[in-house]
């Protein structure tokens, strides 16, 4: 075969070797297709449901939802129906927390003040994604002086705390008597980190490839906005969402306990905390039970956040 | 396998008994099994694979992405990335077991016996610390900084030598260079020379007597090579010793960074890519190990700084005595820098032998395939199916002969009017914090005739792809008129626009990132025909999938996603993708270069079944000649923004008007080599050294 043209100089070792044992190869660049195919969501949810960070705070957030939607479905005592007689009474059949200073039924008040809870977090933050989301994506997509404008007014609310801005303003208007108010609060000075999350996606992904070839195909801008840059931008704008949830839940409790959030006549896990500091020494159980539920929920939305970015980060994902 | 090797031996038998001894192997790789732990399993990388090694010889593995030829090396230096497990086999290194070795012992290893260059010269420098204090870093690691020095000094001097030996440590300091200078100019102005001559020669000696990079004994070498008198006396009495900043800027030197002591404080992102790639090499010979890994160090690289670092290293090693382990995916690089090459592919050495005799006469169908479509080493156009398939293995013709099928394209040329016509085209970039504004593309005319294709060719930053945009009409020119099919292509509004984007449709570079990743392929393949309101839901479906059947992709592919499929299936989809509109012009930027040979040789040929298919005009974007040879008519070569050269592929490669054009021409790695095999005039023993 080979020998003639062979140098004398060959070392042993490095000897002419043909591998005659595996002599097939493959078409060059074949599609495999022994796998299913999958989108990136699909992929994200395979890897989501096998963690069971995400089915523990799943379970959890779940369960929180049907109590918040449902809560009579959990206890028939009514909240707002207090005995004094039965002030720091311990728990006892049919009242498993107790009663608090004024008597009213601890578990039935950490019930129904889910709803309160779960309705300001959800709510503000839907409003945040869509008022972020929009502002972050035009920022991003057009820049220029539309950027330059639009960072700076995110940047003047960004300065601004949240607790701290949402209690000016519910100082200035102490009227209402719903949680609307209190949404609106946390709304108006919560939406500058969905914005600058979305803005950075979207940034990135005006700039990858794919939009400049679908621009060579003629698509509008607006086009490439909807169709390409946002719904590639999605993943941090879910991650930042969920997370955000848990944070706007804890910002209503303090708000409640600072007496300026939820007025006393909605049952909330931030105005029972206040009301029960007084018994901290002597019967501290009456202050575990709603910053317990508190507690519960924000980690559920947090781990579920987690889970979900652990699910989405493009670096974990590769081919 | 042992058989296999000695089925193929017979050369052993030619050697006469009195031949002087046979050395010892430098590195002996037995059997390795390296397994990847995943999610759902371990992967095999590397199965069975088998290298032999000999001190001060260079040896390149050669594989496509996937193969097994990076695990293999830095299963070598003990550097498998993540979950990478040595499983089987043995790794000896100057007849040392290495596998199973602690990570202290391997750290001792690293850098002062087997040395590593990194593949992206990008990434690799840490861009917060100065260049110098990067390879001191080197230095230090391994012991080789001033006080270690110091102390060989004190042992020396223990020992009571008065002469140096061979491997001493001491460089020439820069504080004691001055004095050494004098002496040697009072020496040679004794022995009669004097002046212009004397001051030649000093000037000479300036430039030669690196600080921090010669030796005592190298200067007492060159001396009495000089025939300058007491060079005994001048070598020892002033090649005390150097700083660690000498020495940086030695091996800074070493490496081919001219003006290396001010280069060593600029931080890694005042450099280009090739002098970080030096500075790398620099970095990876600091602690002079036996055995340098150069893992694809040059293919983020234009091809004529590729070459400068290629020839650099070349010297360099086999001055110092280094054996080089290249790493590589060009078949033409390796055997133009190897002597013996192993080839790998799927994990498994498929052949390995004299670099060569496996170019001339490949035997395993891998590497026949690698061969056959090397494009540094296929030197026609390919012929469209239509006419005849790529011819495998046909003989090289040379750069100068002329094919007949080259005769035949030229006569075709001239009968294809032009369909864009582009001229004295200009942009210009303004850059923050400079005055003076950069001109990307400076007064470019050219014409793409009907039918054919024109490949602009240039390196990075020559402007060619701004070209490419304008001509897309996705940048505005500063000056000049872009001619489509005889109408003023910048003067478009916006229904003409969309119907001309219809017509002129790009593939671009990067076959990862010019697909949506959240559309299905379907999707991106209808996206064009949404955009412009071609047909209904069924048509668009079976235009889908004739799209597919053209690209030669199977429909099931249609519900598939871009991250399950292979960059060069990617590339054909968005082929496919451009093609959906019927254009009759397509702007390849850099379309094949992030590809496999073999893959970059099947999309060449799918875009030259086409254009022979649908008559579609080519404007190719590369920085690779290769590749041009493979599928252009005419060529306008860039530099600076500026057209250097144009003429037809053919005459470009026959007769190159310009020292540029030669430049990138003969920077083509394994242009040089005649391969096939068909008496083909090669020395066979200008191989080994």
């Amino acid at each position: 075969m080979s020998e003639p043209s062979m140098s004398p100089t060959v070392l042993p070792g490095q000897e002419r070797y043909v591998d005659t044992a595996h002599e097939e190869i493959a078409a060059i660049d074949s599609v495999d297709d022994s796998a299913p195919p999958t989108s990136m969501w699909r992929d994200a949810w395979q890897s989501l449901r096998k963690n069971p960070l995400f089915i523990v705070s799943a379970v959890l957030i779940v369960l929180i939802l049907v109590v918040a939607l449902f809560p009579d479905l959990f206890t028939h005592e009514d909240p707002k129906y207090c005995v004094l007689t039965n002030a720091q009474t311990g728990p006892g059949p049919g009242h498993w927390f107790g009663f608090d200073q004024q008597g009213c039924d601890v578990f039935a008040r950490v019930i129904h003040g889910a709803r309160a809870s779960v309705t300001v977090g959800v709510v503000t933050t839907l409003i945040v994604m869509l008022l972020g989301g929009v502002i972050g994506a035009f920022a991003g997509f057009y820049g220029g002086w539309l950027d330059a404008v639009l960072a700076r007014i995110t940047d003047i609310f960004f300065a601004v705390p949240l607790v701290l801005g949402a209690i000016v303003l519910l100082n200035t208007f102490k009227t209402s008597e719903t949680v609307w108010k209190v949404i609106l609060a946390l709304a108006l000075f919560g939406w500058t980190q969905q914005a600058r999350i979305t803005r950075g996606a979207v940034l990135e992904a005006r700039n990858s490839e794919f939009i400049t070839a679908s621009t060579a195909l003629g698509a509008s801008g607006r086009y490439n906005l909807l169709r390409h840059a946002l719904p590639n931008a999605l993943a941090p704008i879910i991650v930042n969402a969920t997370v955000s949830l848990g944070t706007f839940i804890v910002a209503e409790a303090t708000l409640s306990y600072l007496g300026i959030g939820l007025p006393p006549s909605i049952v909330s896990w931030g105005g029972d905390i206040s009301s029960a500091q007084v018994l901290l020494r002597v019967r501290p159980q009456v202050l575990f039970f709603p910053a317990g539920a508190l507690a519960v929920t924000v980690l559920s939305f947090i781990l579920l956040g987690d889970a979900v970015r652990e699910a989405l980060d493009p670096t974990s994902r590769k081919r | 396998m042992s058989e296999d090797l000695r089925r193929s031996t017979p050369t052993q038998d030619q050697q006469p008994g009195g031949r002087r001894a046979v050395p010892e192997p430098l590195v002996e790789v037995r059997n390795l099994d390296v397994d990847f732990r995943t999610g759902g399993g371990s992967v095999h990388a590397v199965r069975g694979a088998n290298l032999t090694i000999y001190p001060g010889q260079s040896v390149a593995i050669v594989g496509e992405s996937g193969s097994g030829k990076s695990t293999t090396a830095h299963a070598i230096i003990g550097l498998l990335p993540g979950s990478g497990r040595v499983t089987g086999g043995s790794i000896t290194f100057g007849g040392r077991e290495l596998v199973g070795l602690r990570r202290r012992e391997l750290e001792r290893l690293r850098g002062s016996e087997i040395g590593l260059v990194p593949q992206d010269p990008m990434s690799n420098l840490n861009p917060v610390w100065r260049i110098g204090f990067q390879v001191k870093e080197a230095l230090t690691a391994n012991h080789l900084d001033v006080t270690r020095e110091q102390r060989q000094r004190l042992e020396d001097g223990l020992v009571a030598e008065s002469s140096p030996r061979d491997d001493d440590e001491l460089f020439l300091g820069s504080a004691s260079k001055p004095a050494l200078l004098t002496d040697i100019r009072g020496a040679l102005e004794d022995s009669g020379v004097s002046g212009t001559s004397l001051d030649e020669q000093m000037k000479r000696w300036d430039e030669t007597l690196d600080v921090g990079s010669v030796t005592r004994s190298e200067v007492r070498r060159r001396l009495l090579a000089a025939k300058i008198s007491g060079a005994e006396q001048i070598a020892l009495g002033h090649v005390t010793g150097s700083t660690v900043n000498d020495r940086v800027a030695g091996l800074l030197t070493e490496a081919g960074l001219p003006d290396s002591a001010r280069r060593a404080r600029q931080y890694p992102h005042e450099f280009s890519g090739g002098m970080r790639q030096r500075a790398l090499i620099a970095i990876g010979l600091a602690g002079r190990p036996k055995l340098l890994i150069a893992d694809e160090i040059t293919s983020a690289l234009d091809v004529t700084v590729q070459r400068r670092i290629l020839d650099h290293l070349e010297g360099l090693t086999r001055q110092l005595g280094t054996t080089v382990l290249l790493i590589t995916h060009d078949l033409g690089l390796a055997a133009e820098r190897a002597e013996h090459l192993v080839v790998m592919y799927k994990g498994r050495v498929v052949e390995s032998g004299p670099a060569l005799d496996i170019l001339q006469h490949p035997e395993h169908p891998y590497t026949k395939r690698l061969v056959a479509s090397a494009p540094s080493l296929v030197s026609q156009r390919i012929q469209s199916t239509k006419h005849a398939a790529v011819r495998t293995g046909t003989p090289a013709s040379g750069v100068g002969a002329p094919g007949v099928g080259a005769a035949q394209g030229t006569a075709e040329l001239a009968d294809h009017r032009p369909l864009i016509e582009v001229s004295h085209l200009t942009r210009r970039f303004d850059i923050r914090g400079s005055k003076e504004p950069l001109l990307a593309v400076d007064d470019v005319s050219f014409e793409v005739r009907r039918g054919t294709t024109l490949a602009l060719v240039g390196e990075s930053g020559s402007g060619k792809s701004t070209v490419a945009n304008m001509v897309l009409r996705l940048l505005e020119p500063t000056k000049g008129s872009i001619l489509f099919d005889g109408r003023d292509a910048l003067a478009l509004r916006k229904a003409e626009l969309l119907h001309f984007r219809r017509r002129v449709q790009p593939v671009f570079q990067n076959p990862y990132g010019s697909l949506d990743p959240q559309y299905s392929i379907y999707r991106a393949l209808v996206e064009p025909m949404r955009i412009h309101h071609v047909g209904n839901r069924a048509s668009r479906e079976k235009r889908a999938r004739e799209l597919l059947d053209m690209v030669q992709l199977p429909a099931s592919t249609l519900r598939r996603y871009p991250n399950e499929l292979s960059g060069g299936q990617r590339q054909r989809i968005a082929i496919a993708r451009a093609l959906a509109l019927d254009p009759e012009v397509i702007v390849c930027d850099e379309a094949v270069s992030a590809l496999d040979v073999l893959v970059q040789s099947q999309i060449l040929t799918l875009l030259n079944d086409l254009q022979a298919e649908f008559g579609l005009t080519y404007l190719f974007i590369t920085h690779d000649l290769a590749v041009v040879r493979q599928i252009a008519d005419e060529v306008v070569v860039m530099q600076h923004g500026r057209i250097v050269e144009h003429s037809s592929t053919d005459e470009v490669f026959a007769h190159p008007q310009q020292a540029y054009t030669r430049e990138l021409i003969e920077a083509i790695p394994g242009g040089s080599l005649h391969i096939g095999g068909a008496g083909a005039p090669t020395e066979p023993s200008g191989t080994a050294s």
